[in-house]
């Protein structure tokens, strides 16, 4: 467990040393603080509050820092994650096999398992980091902006209207994080299946964007409403339920059971695949 | 200290290497030549555990690559002719690193191996900013980090200028000589590996075409030239010996009559010798020979 951990410590300083890394780090800022611009504009602010006072509440409590900050999250995560985690979990083993760095590694009397599994927790440790440092900058940043305030969910994919006071409020955006961190793990997944074929890291970081944004793009055309549970990113979404003032966990646990065995295949299917795999020059 | 037995790989059905066997002892220094693409590579990756073997194992210390690959490997260093690294992060991070995977080393050791290969001064700089010469000790470094019993050279000094060359060289007959090591080395410098190799093996079109001391093998007796203007005369002499002069000039002399015979007569009959030296046969020669 020692030399695991020495190890998984070594992959983790790698993976942080590199510059690519913290570039999706740099841009959800970015991100955060367009949004909390363009929310500031008149006409945006406009239609915030009407959507609010529609429902019949008081816009001034809920255009708080707690709604910046999930809506940066439902707006932008997605997409842009999607993108940093391609990346990364793209290069993981593939960028290693073109540089010629995995032979090194595989000079050393050490198993291709345990080589695959301390990737696999490096880019499970990455895919946790930025998600949680978009909702926890997401949420400095609104506070800073716009101060405590109530909650207003507006999330219209997956039929999800609501509002609540500050605590609660917070309690459901912690929970959100911490299953959108689940979520977002599948996005990896693909990609470290993929980088662990016979293919350049960049064509395996493509794919994996590829997949889910056709995957997406399919879920929402609204013929094909009855297809969504075949959809791996309506089982990612699943998240955003946890506003709904009755949080409906059998569904939930259903969806997250879909994702917990699609990345197990994927992660079983690129061990096999890095066992048999022949390393040469 | 490590056996190859009738290994064999093909890719996308070409043979790489088949049916290769040979055993290279402790403390020797063993030379793997063949031309590109002969099968040293693929060789030296099912040795390693990076290529999967058709048919065949290789065991080191007794243990099989492939099911017993942490024991097989425990002892072993190995570069290859382009050694990769972690360009962002320093040499001592990077050496850090890949020792972890095979266990820990005191930091004691690691200056140890630092000061050997002489990278002390550039240790904690980016890999990087490293010349190739200085990546190749680094991976020298890297290999001999775990004290190891039998290095892998896979063409050592590609890339290397002539000091660079030589200071290998001398790297490689010091590991032997004073640290016991055995290693095996491919090269394209035939040369250097006449000066450095105890035995060898050739591998062309994947096959085996020799493995043992190549000065022991091919015809006994010795090969020399002769220089003269009187070659008629010269030749009816050596008939009257009962040998042969080749048309380029050339005598094979079997061990009797010894040479100071030959040049006796030769002078005997009136041949003028201008020049009577002996060949010597070079690995070069000899490699060329068997690789056609």
């Amino acid at each position: 467990m020692r030399a695991f951990l020495e190890q998984f410590r070594g992959e983790l300083l790698k993976l942080f040393a590199r510059k690519r890394t913290y570039i999706g780090f740099g841009a959800f800022l970015g991100v955060e603080l367009i949004i909390l611009f363009l929310l500031n504009l008149p006409r945006v602010r406009g239609a915030f509050t009407h959507l609010i006072e529609e429902a019949g509440y008081s816009a001034d409590g809920y255009l708080s820092g707690l709604t910046l900050a999930f809506f940066v999250l439902i707006w932008s995560i997605f997409l842009l994650g999607s993108l940093y985690l391609a990346l990364v979990a793209g290069d993981i083993v593939g960028k290693e096999v073109e540089d010629g760095t995995l032979r090194m590694m595989l000079c050393r009397p050490v198993s291709r398992g345990r080589i695959l599994a301390l990737k696999l927790c490096a880019v499970a440790v990455y895919s946790f980091a930025l998600t949680w440092f978009v909702a926890i900058t997401a949420l400095i940043v609104g506070l800073l902006h716009s101060g405590a305030g109530g909650l207003f969910v507006f999330a219209p994919m997956e039929k999800v209207f609501a509002l609540y006071d500050f605590g609660p409020g917070l309690a459901r955006y912690a929970l959100a994080v911490l299953l959108l961190s689940f979520s977002l793990l599948t996005i990896p997944a693909v990609g470290f299946f993929l980088s662990c074929l016979d293919m350049k890291p960049a064509a395996a970081t493509i794919t994996t964007l590829s997949f889910f944004f056709l995957d997406s793009i399919l879920r929402n055309i609204p013929f094909f409403e009855s297809l969504k549970p075949w959809f791996i990113t309506a089982h990612m979404s699943a998240w955003v339920r946890v506003f709904e003032y009755r949080i409906p966990w059998e569904h939930m646990l259903e969806d997250y059971a879909w994702l917990l065995a699609i990345n197990a295949t994927l992660v079983v299917l690129a061990a096999v695949i890095f066992q048999q795999r022949d390393f040469k020059s | 200290m490590i056996r190859f037995e009738s290994i064999s790989k093909k890719f996308r059905g070409r043979p790489a290497v088949a049916d290769v066997s040979f055993e290279v002892a402790r403390g020797e220094i063993f030379g793997l030549l063949g031309h590109n693409g002969a099968g040293k590579s693929t060789t030296f990756g099912i040795a390693l555990g990076h290529v999967h073997a058709d048919a065949g194992r290789v065991t080191i210390r007794g243990h099989a690559v492939t099911t017993s690959r942490a024991d097989a490997l425990a002892r072993v260093g190995a570069i290859f002719e382009t050694p990769a690294f972690y360009d962002y992060l320093s040499g001592w991070r990077n050496l850090r690193f890949f020792v972890s995977l095979g266990g820990s080393v005191s930091r004691a050791r690691m200056e140890e191996v630092i000061r050997l290969v002489g990278l002390e001064e550039r240790i904690h700089d980016r890999v990087r900013t490293y010349s190739h010469g200085m990546r190749q000790r680094l991976a020298l470094a890297q290999a001999l980090l775990p004290d190891p019993e039998l290095v892998l050279l896979d063409e050592p000094t590609e890339g290397l200028d002539p000091a660079g060359i030589h200071e290998m060289r001398a790297m490689i007959q010091k590991l032997r000589t004073e640290h016991g090591m055995t290693v095996i080395l491919s090269s394209h410098i035939l040369h250097e590996v006449e000066q450095l190799c105890d035995r060898v093996a050739i591998l062309h079109r994947g096959s085996l075409v020799y493995c043992g001391r190549w000065q022991d093998a091919g015809p006994g007796g010795s090969r020399w030239k002769i220089e003269t203007p009187d070659t008629e005369k010269c030749a009816a002499a050596l008939r009257g010996l009962g040998l042969a002069l080749a048309p380029d000039g050339t005598l094979a002399l079997p061990a009797s009559p010894d040479s100071a015979a030959v040049v006796a007569a030769l002078v005997a009959a009136g041949v003028r010798v201008a020049e009577f030296r002996r060949l010597v046969r070079t690995l070069e020669d000899f490699y060329l020979e068997r690789t056609g």
